[in-house]
This record gives C-alpha cells, sequence and structure tokens, in this order.
C-alpha cells in the first residue's frame, strides 16, 4: 500500500511542531520554577531539570530528522542560500547548530549539579536560572525564523 | 541509560547531520541531494545513525566516569576515536543493505549475483577502511569538541558524585 506523500509530510511537520513544544515549552517550565526558588525545593528543581534534559536530546534528534525531512519535501524547488528565505534557512540552520552545540555543556551542568546538589544549592538554582534563560531566550530566536521562513 | 550517554551520543549524531546539511545548504547541493532520496528511507537512515551512535557511545564511555574523574576523560579521545571507526562501518553496513536490497529490487533475478553481489564483495572490504577512516577521524574531532565542551561545563579537577 502506498502511503500519500501528503500526509507522510503532514505527520512529519506535527511531530516537527510537537518536538519544538516539548523543548521550548520545558526549557520555559524549568525557568520558571529556578526562578522561584523559595516556593520549590532546590532538589525538585534539579529533579526537573534532569528530565528536560533527557526529553530535551530526544526532540533535538526528532527535530533535525524532521527538519531535514521537511526541507526534503520542497525537493529541488528548495530555494538557494542567495535567496532572501535562503539566508534566512542558512541562519536558522546555524543557530540550531549553535543551540545543539552549547546544549551538551548545560546538560553536562546539571548532570554535575544533580550529582553535588547538597553542596550549595541556591547557588546551583541560580546557575539553572541562567542555563535555562539562555536556552529560552535560543529557542525564542529559532521560533521566529521558523514563523518567518513559513509566513514570511 | 545515563543522561550523559544520551545526550552525547544524541549530541553526535545531530550535530554531524546538521553540519552537513549546513555544508551542503551553503553550497546548494542539499536540493538536489534530498528530492532524490525517498522520505521513509531518509527518515530510516537518520535512526540507523542515530542508534549506531547511542551503541557506540555507550561502548566508549563504558567504566569511564566524565563527570567525577578528570583521569577518565584523559583518555576519552582515544576512545571516541576507536568507536568512532566502529560507527562508521557500523553505519556503512546499514547504508549498505538498504542500498544492496534497493539495487536487487530493481534488477532481474538472474542479474543479481554478476551485476549487484559481486561487485558489493569487492567494494565492500575498501568501503569499510575508508568508513573506519572516516568514522574515526569524526569521533576523535568530536572527543576534542567534547572535552571543550565539558570544560565549559566546569567540569575541572574538582571531585563530584556518580555520573547520572
Amino acid at each position: 500500500m502506498e502511503l500519500d506523500p501528503h500526509v507522510l509530510h503532514v505527520a512529519m511537520r506535527w511531530l516537527h511542531v510537537a518536538a519544538m513544544a516539548t523543548a521550548f515549552g520545558g526549557a520555559i517550565s524549568v525557568l520558571a520554577l529556578s526562578a522561584r526558588p523559595g516556593v520549590t525545593s532546590s532538589s525538585a528543581i534539579v529533579a526537573v531539570a534532569v528530565r528536560y534534559e533527557w526529553l530535551f536530546w530526544g526532540a533535538a534528534g526528532v527535530l533535525a530528522m524532521t527538519g531535514i525531512g521537511n526541507l526534503a519535501a520542497f525537493g529541488a524547488a528548495l530555494l538557494g542560500p542567495a535567496t532572501s528565505w535562503g539566508a534566512t534557512l542558512l541562519l536558522k540552520l546555524g543557530s540550531v547548530l549553535g543551540l545543539v552545540v552549547l546544549s551538551l555543556p548545560r546538560s553536562l551542568a546539571v548532570a554535575r549539579i544533580d550529582a553535588s546538589i547538597g553542596a550549595n544549592a541556591q547557588a546551583s538554582v541560580a546557575v539553572l536560572r541562567n542555563l535555562y534563560g539562555a536556552t529560552t531566550g535560543a529557542f525564542g530566536v529559532l521560533l521566529a525564523l521558523a514563523v518567518w521562513l513559513a509566513h514570511g | 541509560m545515563k543522561l550523559v550517554t544520551w545526550s552525547l551520543a544524541t549530541f553526535h549524531a545531530t550535530a554531524f547531520v546538521l553540519a552537513i546539511v549546513l555544508f551542503a545548504y551553503s553550497r546548494g547541493a542539499l536540493g538536489a541531494g534530498l528530492s532524490g532520496l525517498n522520505t521513509f528511507v531518509g527518515l530510516g537512515l537518520f535512526v540507523a545513525l542515530w542508534a549506531t551512535t547511542y551503541f557506540t557511545t555507550s561502548r566508549a564511555l563504558r567504566g569511564l566516569d566524565l563527570i567525577g574523574s578528570a583521569r577518565d576523560r584523559d583518555g576519552y579521545v582515544r576512545r571516541t576515536f576507536r568507536w568512532g571507526a566502529a560507527n562508521g562501518m557500523s553505519f556503512l553496513v546499514i547504508l549498505g543493505i538498504v542500498a544492496i536490497g534497493s539495487a536487487i529490487e530493481n534488477t532481474q533475478p538472474g542479474q543479481v549475483g554478476a551485476g549487484i553481489l559481486f561487485p558489493a564483495l569487492v567494494i565492500a572490504p575498501v568501503a569499510l577502511a575508508v568508513s573506519a577512516a572516516v568514522g574515526g577521524a569524526v569521533g576523535a574531532l568530536f572527543g576534542i569538541v567534547d572535552l571543550a565542551l565539558f570544560s565549559l561545563a566546569g567540569l575541572g579537577e574538582g571531585p563530584a558524585g556518580p555520573t547520572v
């Protein structure tokens, strides 16, 4: 049985958006938790951050896979890098690569904090707040670029 | 399954593919390259690369505590070279199976032996050697990048608890 390519591409876009929502929404959630350290205990915030890191890398893999699939849907009609759309895509791809590269030290820092949470809990939460603030900002930029590429 | 292994493996697979896509697109070669690739095959190959990278990364990290031990981080690049080579060969085997399967499907039964299987057997040792060399080089490069990112994460000489 042949699968309609349009159905496949819609499913891929849906998966792409769902992975982005998971990664972006998760970062906002950890940022919101770490912005109010007095309300939630530090160890609970770190535990949520560790869970988020598992989800983030799963979402990153799915985003890369479906993102390339979305580009493949354009086929030979994909606009070149010399066009305005192409320059924005180039910027987006570079930003995604930058986010992926800089997310590894964030994950490692979360793992390190989790291994030594008793040492200085308040300082650890402040580090998490900065890390997830930067991650949220980076996702915001990527989302703006994605919206521009889709509708600009 | 550990967070560090999952993070490193997915980082390697996604950064590698994204770097290739970025390079190909900047040269104007991405559209033509992707248009000749079946969507299911493309998705399957990415998942295969992700899986082989996870397997080889977990083997490279076996017995190492990268978060807690600076000494363990010292021997890391040697391991990424060795297991990068293994990853290159593993992915080539999967790629070869897909390519041979696809070629057999589009070939008359009488021509499969001489037209596909024999050339594949001749090419296989050279292709495996090249894939091992490329995989090893990419693995070592990622090992060096990883160490720089470990430093950025504040993983210096200080002691820490067991890896998550």
